[in-house]
């Protein structure tokens, strides 16, 4: 809107125009600023509406009469007479309390006023709307007029003449924040996440789409706790003429006038035509009995009446089904939501959710619950024969006016999300613990009935059919030829916030510690490496139960290909050489997931491979046990360990009784001192390894009882030296192993004397008394 | 529990009684009538009880809409031993009387305590005045 500096500016050929289309924008000017903040500014509310409503009451006779054509005119005139009031109404525009309203008051004295609730509760708008309720259900109770209800929720303006149209449309912005802008995207009448319609409502003029604030409420206050017997169910107040239920803006005796709005909905949903539609009908719907809520809003009742119809839209499938009996007068309406909802569920298989992806047996369980809940509720009618419990909570589903208001569709509509999310590309990955339970499960079942010997059951097979994994690249817009990059960035293609560039340093800079941090950061790295290597050794079983014929040999030779990668990794991969360092392993050794780690990757390697971690290890033992000191892990090595004893000659057994004692090589001079050893002997891991090597030891001689005949038997050789190692330690703080194997005793028998064996006896507490 | 065994699922909840803790600790009770999939759920004829000590109270609030993320949990009243409480009712006013004193004496012993430590020069920040990261 141009306005010029001064009137020197305006262009003097269009003086007259220009003054005048100046004055046509200053009235219009005036007109928009009346409205916003003066005179003209209606504060809307909806109590002032329900005043309307009130009073419309009055008037009904006489509009009843009127078959106008032209509603329009109607509403004009009535709202012509209101003019007067509004005067005094908009004086009692700002109203402190709803009780101090005096149309409420009027309205609440018209009909018994109940007790307030008990207490002076400060908790005041639950008061009010209750009695709000009481007083909105009796002026819904009688028939609307001929006016639209819609016109009503629109603030009152005095009638305008020619403008009103413009009126109407500009300045009509309904209450509710879903208020249409022109302009704006199309309000929808209900909220996005509401479960879709059988019928898709066209969306109209944005102006029509102005939800109605009108409430209906049964008459019912709710009291606390209310037997459900005393209250009317909606059933019976359909059945009761002229209730608020049945407050449907059309009489039944009067052909109903529908307004534009309501013309085209019911054209658009219903498929009937127009004026048609008898309010017996709309008794007839069970739809209406669950929700009272809804029921003065003709588009959600026609969605509600859609979702009672599963398998096939419109009402004429509805109303064909029982011919003889549409249209019935409005008191022979079916005797509850009973029969009609039970017909929904027998409907019910059609929407089934989606199982096929679920494991046979849930699918069992699943059916075995339906035909449960199919047996409860068909016992509803019937006699229970069930026990007391069942049946007064039968009783309770029976006398509840209030239950199945989430109509089975929309109960299948959540499930059906619910299953959506349950969809993934490897069930094993994502719900790991569901799938070896169900495993257990089956397996537990299988083995009852090879027990058993009962009747056999279908032997499922768990598919789990996968959702394929859609591998999306998003590619961001880009222009040929365009010097720059576009600035767009979206949900798939965030923007950049920080250039973060890794700059390596030269070795020269880096401190000691920096140097000691950045190769505990490298061994970790590697760990985690090699953990994952791990998993996915760990589970080649699994996938080579599944897998067909022909990606076996692939498989193995994946699984070989990716132990050995484990192997290096541990071992510090030197390409070409010999291991000369422990360092690397040693370093793994020091972390605590490193130690655990080790642990599962033993019974993968082969025999030579492990038998060489175990080597390193026991040649670094007391390394490893200084640095084991707080995390006290290792411990857990000694199964993996025993295990591969068993496996390893003779040689090796010895070569590694050398090592770990720190056996001087010749048995000539004995080393004064044996930290080494006595560090061994202290910790409960050394302890119990040493003594399940020289139990194997033994183990290996008693069986070869050839070699038993050899003395330069290097077993033997070691054993001398390794008893007379054990006889020198003093006895101080020995650990407590882990196991103790039985043969000791007659090995070291076999060294030495009876009095030493003694000694050794009680030094190692090898006497089960001792302990 | 319905149609998914093995999952949790409130749709066979729908039409019972229950009891709703919710994330300001507010307790409601009522019956269960809708659900979506964020837990959403729609109470009627819900009962807020405020309990302190032994003793309950009760006001009705009738309808209620609430956003499932503030729900801690839920569970189904058994109608038979719904009234076979050792809690006794009280009227509201009472128990909001008694609310109040029980707020004024839990903020009495907090000051107390921050008062306390104070002065031996400590400081507990509370969770509220932590800065979130």
């Amino acid at each position: 809107m141009f306005r010029y500096e001064s009137l020197e500016d305006c262009p003097l050929d269009e003086d007259e125009d220009a003054f005048q289309g100046l004055g046509e924008e200053d009235e219009e000017i005036d007109q928009f600023n009346d409205d916003t903040f003066g005179s003209g500014a209606v504060d809307d509310d909806w109590q002032e509406a329900h005043e309307r409503l009130a009073e419309l009451e009055e008037k009904l006779p006489a509009a009843v009469n009127e078959q106008s054509g032209n509603g329009e005119r109607d509403e004009m005139d009535l709202l012509g007479d209101h003019e007067e009031n509004l005067a005094e109404r908009l004086s009692k525009m700002v109203i402190e309390n709803e009780l101090e309203d005096p149309a409420i008051m009027r309205a609440v004295q018209t009909r018994p006023v109940l007790q307030p609730q008990p207490g002076s509760l400060n908790s005041s708008i639950w008061d009010g709307s209750e009695v709000l309720r009481r007083i909105r259900g009796p002026l819904l109770a009688q028939e609307m007029p001929t006016v639209s209800v819609l016109e009503y929720a629109l603030p009152q303006r005095p009638p305008q003449g020619p403008e009103d149209d413009r009126d109407l449309s500009e300045r009509a912005l309904p209450r509710r924040s879903t208020s249409p802008v022109i302009g704006s995207p199309p309000v929808r009448a209900v909220p996005i996440g509401t479960p879709p319609k059988q019928m898709a409502v066209p969306s109209f003029n944005q102006q029509i789409l102005c939800p109605k604030p009108v409430h209906v409420r049964p008459p019912m206050p709710p009291r606390y706790p209310a037997p459900y017997g005393e209250r009317m169910s909606p059933n019976q107040l359909c059945s009761v003429p002229n209730s608020s239920l049945l407050g449907h803006p059309f009489p039944p005796s009067v052909p109903p006038v529908l307004s534009p709005l309501q013309r085209a909905q019911l054209l658009g949903g219903a498929q009937l035509q127009p004026g048609r539609m008898s309010p017996s009908q709309f008794a007839r719907v069970p739809g209406f009995v669950g929700s009272p809520l809804a029921a003065m809003n003709p588009k959600l009742l026609q969605g509600r009446i859609g979702q009672m119809l599963p398998p096939a839209p419109g009402f004429r499938a509805f109303f064909s089904a029982p011919p003889p009996t549409t249209p019935p007068p409005p008191q022979q309406h079916p005797p509850g939501p009973g029969p009609h909802l039970q017909n929904l569920r027998s409907q019910a298989p059609m929407f089934r959710p989606d199982t096929t992806h679920l494991h046979p047996q849930h699918r069992r369980l699943l059916h075995q619950r339906q035909q449960q809940n199919r047996n409860q509720h068909r016992n509803l009618n019937g006699a229970g024969d069930r026990g007391s419990h069942r049946s007064s909570h039968q009783d309770h589903i029976r006398k509840d006016p209030y239950a199945n208001l989430m109509l089975q569709r929309e109960k299948d509509w959540v499930s059906k999300i619910q299953m959506m999310q349950l969809q993934s590309t490897d069930p094993y990955l994502d719900d790991f613990y569901y799938q070896n339970y169900f495993e257990k499960l089956e397996k537990l079942s299988a083995a009852e009935e090879m027990q058993g010997d009962g009747p056999k059951k279908e032997r499922t097979k768990l598919i789990t059919p996968q959702v394929a994994k859609l591998e999306h690249t998003y590619k961001p817009v880009q222009f040929e030829g365009s010097l720059g990059k576009l600035t767009v960035s979206s949900v798939n293609n965030p923007r950049k916030m920080i250039d973060a560039v890794v700059t390596s340093r030269s070795e020269d800079d880096e401190t000691k510690e920096k140097q000691v941090r950045d190769k505990r950061r490298k061994t970790l790295f590697i760990i985690e490496k090699t953990y994952s290597l791990l998993l996915d050794v760990e589970d080649y079983e699994r996938r080579y139960l599944l897998s067909l014929e022909e990606e076996r040999p692939a498989l193995m030779d994946e699984r070989k290909h990716k132990i050995c990668c484990m192997y290096d990794n541990l071992r510090g991969k030197l390409p070409g050489q010999e291991r000369p360092s422990d360092d690397h392993f040693v370093q793994i050794m020091c972390i605590r997931k490193g130690k655990r780690m080790v642990a599962r990757i033993l019974p993968f390697l082969s025999t030579e491979q492990a038998a060489d971690i175990l080597m390193t290890t026991a040649r670094n033992l007391p390394f490893l046990i200084k640095k084991d000191a707080q995390d006290e892990v290792l411990p857990c090595l000694l199964s993996p360990f025993s295990l591969l004893l068993y496996h390893l000659p003779p040689v090796t057994v010895t070569s590694l009784l050398q090592q770990l004692m720190n056996l001087p090589q010749s048995a000539a001079a004995p080393a004064p001192s044996n930290p080494h050893l006595s560090a061994v002997l202290q910790n409960k891991f050394g302890l119990s390894l040493l003594l399940v090597v020289l139990s194997r030891g033994e183990d290996l001689q008693s069986s070869d009882a050839a070699s038993e005949l050899a003395q330069s038997n290097p077993w033997t050789e070691v054993m001398f030296v390794a008893t007379r190692e054990l006889l020198r330690i003093p006895q101080t703080g020995l650990a407590k192993p882990i196991s103790i194997p039985t043969n000791l005793v007659s090995l070291f028998s076999r060294y030495v004397d009876r009095q030493k064996l003694n000694l050794l006896e009680t030094k190692l507490q090898l006497v089960q008394g001792i302990r | 529990m319905n149609y998914m065994p093995g999952t949790a699922s409130l749709i066979e909840d729908i039409d019972k009684k229950h009891l709703v803790l919710l994330r300001d600790g507010r307790t409601l009770i009522g019956f269960l009538r809708s659900i979506d999939q964020f837990a959403n759920l729609v109470l009627h004829q819900t009962v807020e009880r405020i309990h302190v000590g032994k003793k309950y109270g009760d006001i009705p609030r009738g309808i209620f809409v609430v956003r499932g993320e503030n729900v801690v949990l839920l569970g189904e009243i058994d109608l038979e031993k719904e009234s076979d409480t050792p809690l006794q009712q009280v009227s509201i006013e009472e128990i909001l009387e008694e609310q109040r004193v029980e707020q004024q004496t839990k903020l009495e012993a907090e000051k107390l305590k921050v008062q306390a430590l104070k002065d031996r020069g400590l400081s507990i920040p509370r969770a509220d005045t932590l800065e979130e990261y």
